[in-house]
């Protein structure tokens, strides 16, 4: 199944604050592609609008399942997640007082995914063991990086066909975000996804990205055809890296 | 936010039940016959509730409960104004017998009848709560709303049905309110301060502590009945309430 997302020119802001100010970028099927910025520059607006949790106030955004556009501005999250898209969010979002089963069982929620319940749970206990191991515990009780496992694999029980991955860093130590980052990119490969990863840890985001945007005040200012041009770009190093 | 509203349509659920049986039904045929209807009622209450309050986002603070206390008041006046004031019963033929445990202690038919229906309703709450997809999303939407709609389904579906669940459960409950003994129309008064006492000492979203906090409750306002009089019985509640939010705020069994 053939599948695009390509956002147009999205204006999106809360009351006065304008958060994206004409963004416009593209993921094509079976790219790893990186949303690079700093905190507050847009990165989670974005993927609010991509899930419909956020309205832009202008521009479009065109998921392309087989040719076919759905503009997924016109569209509620209920219905983008049936499309198949889904979202680890940031702070990950758990419901804390159901269980590690119970969370993944709500994964699977969308009718789509219903049928490979079963299959998909194995996946997911198969690739993380701990969840497996502690399925009966609640899931508020987990650690950090247990929780952003959880997060990952709920989001992997919809079977979707556009995984978008928001802030996976967060609050985790730095061995935990490179593992989370190497899972990724495993589960990835393993399933045929096609990953949209907002990340302000940029060593970490290019490690498995095969391109990436650079985002500074809601604005688009560096598109990176490779990992190679992201990290010898000035600007990155400038606005970013603090290294120019 | 608190439905208020609940134990009204609980006793709803017994004059509805009351009706029926005057025309010949068996009580508790009576109670399952009216889930349907109750259940179509609830949607109905919630998607008023939805479309004037909620929607709108005033349905916070003390609005919304104001919306619930109203819906009673309006069941309260409605049950006086069809029935009177007066106590209500209804006869069944397990209905004032009893069976002898051992030497003078003799159990109630009725209430060991209430006792079973009661408890395999609660045991089919659980399994609808724990085994379906809906179920489960009726115990996540408590939780975060916002994080539901991530996994596809719409909160407001979710809240809508988990709604009519629980006033289909008011028409069988409140059978078996009317089984156990007179109903009469103010009653639901007395079930706030038990569902709150029931609530808060099972801990949010237990259910298996649903069911040992309302044994415990029963038991404590028996008791209290028996040895210090009946006019102290409603206090037995609130009292349960205070001390278990004083000690133990997340309940006994509070997750």
């Amino acid at each position: 199944m053939a599948l695009e997302l390509e956002i147009l020119g999205i204006h999106a802001g809360y009351g006065a604050v304008r958060a994206l100010q004409g963004v416009s970028m593209q993921v094509r099927d079976g790219e790893t592609v990186a949303l690079l910025g700093t905190n507050g520059n847009g990165k989670s607006t974005l993927m609010k609008c991509v899930m419909g949790n956020v309205r832009p106030t202008s521009g479009q955004i065109l998921l392309k399942l087989d040719g076919v556009p759905h503009d997924l501005t016109r569209l509620s999250t209920e219905e983008i997640v049936g499309l198949g898209v889904a979202l680890v969010p940031e702070g990950r979002r758990l419901f804390p007082r159901l269980t590690v089963e119970e969370n993944l069982l709500l994964g699977a929620f969308r009718r789509e995914a219903r049928p490979h319940i079963a299959k998909n749970l194995e996946l997911c206990y198969e690739t993380f063991s701990v969840l497996k191991e502690r399925r009966r515990q609640l899931a508020g009780s987990m650690s950090g990086g247990q929780q952003q496992m959880l997060a990952i694999a709920r989001a992997l029980m919809s079977s979707p066909k556009l995984l978008l991955v928001d802030e996976p860093s967060v609050g985790l130590s730095p061995l935990l975000v490179s593992n989370t980052v190497t899972m990724i990119k495993q589960l990835k490969e393993k399933h045929g996804l096609t990953v949209l990863m907002a990340e302000q840890n940029f060593h970490q985001a290019i490690r498995i990205a095969d391109r990436g945007y650079l985002i500074v005040h809601g604005e688009i200012v560096f598109e990176g055809r490779t990992v190679e041009e992201l990290e010898h770009n000035d600007m990155v190093k400038n606005y970013y890296l603090g290294t120019a | 936010m608190p439905h208020v509203a609940h134990p009204a349509f609980l006793v709803l659920g017994a004059y509805a039940t009351y009706a029926l049986v005057g025309l010949g039904m068996d009580p508790l045929l009576a109670g399952l016959l009216l889930m349907p209807v109750f259940f179509a009622f609830g949607i109905a209450v919630y998607q008023f509730y939805y479309l004037t309050f909620e929607r709108r986002g005033t349905d916070l603070g003390v609005r919304g409960i104001a919306f619930f206390f109203g819906i009673a008041f309006i069941v309260q006046v409605g049950l006086i104004l069809v029935f009177g004031v007066d106590q209500r019963m209804v006869e069944a033929s397990y209905i004032g017998t009893s069976i002898e445990v051992f030497g003078d202690v003799r159990i109630p038919q009725r209430m060991i009848v209430a006792f079973g229906v009661a408890l395999a309703l609660t045991i089919t709450l659980a399994l609808y709560l724990s085994r379906t997809f809906t179920g489960r999303a009726i115990k996540a939407v408590a939780q975060d709303e916002g994080a539901l709609r991530l996994m596809g389904a719409d909160p407001v579906r979710i809240k809508r049905w988990a709604f009519g669940i629980a006033t289909g459960t008011c028409a069988l409950a409140g059978a078996l309110l009317i089984i156990v003994g007179p109903v009469d129309p103010n009653l639901d008064r007395l079930y706030i301060g038990r569902t709150f006492c029931v609530v808060v000492l099972a801990g949010m979203g237990s259910m298996s502590g649903t069911l040992v906090a309302g044994l415990i409750l029963g038991v404590a306002e028996s008791l209290v009945l028996a040895s210090v009089g009946t006019a102290w019985a409603p206090a037995v509640a609130f009292g349960i309430l205070l001390a278990v939010l004083g000690v133990r705020p997340a309940g006994l069994f509070g997750r």
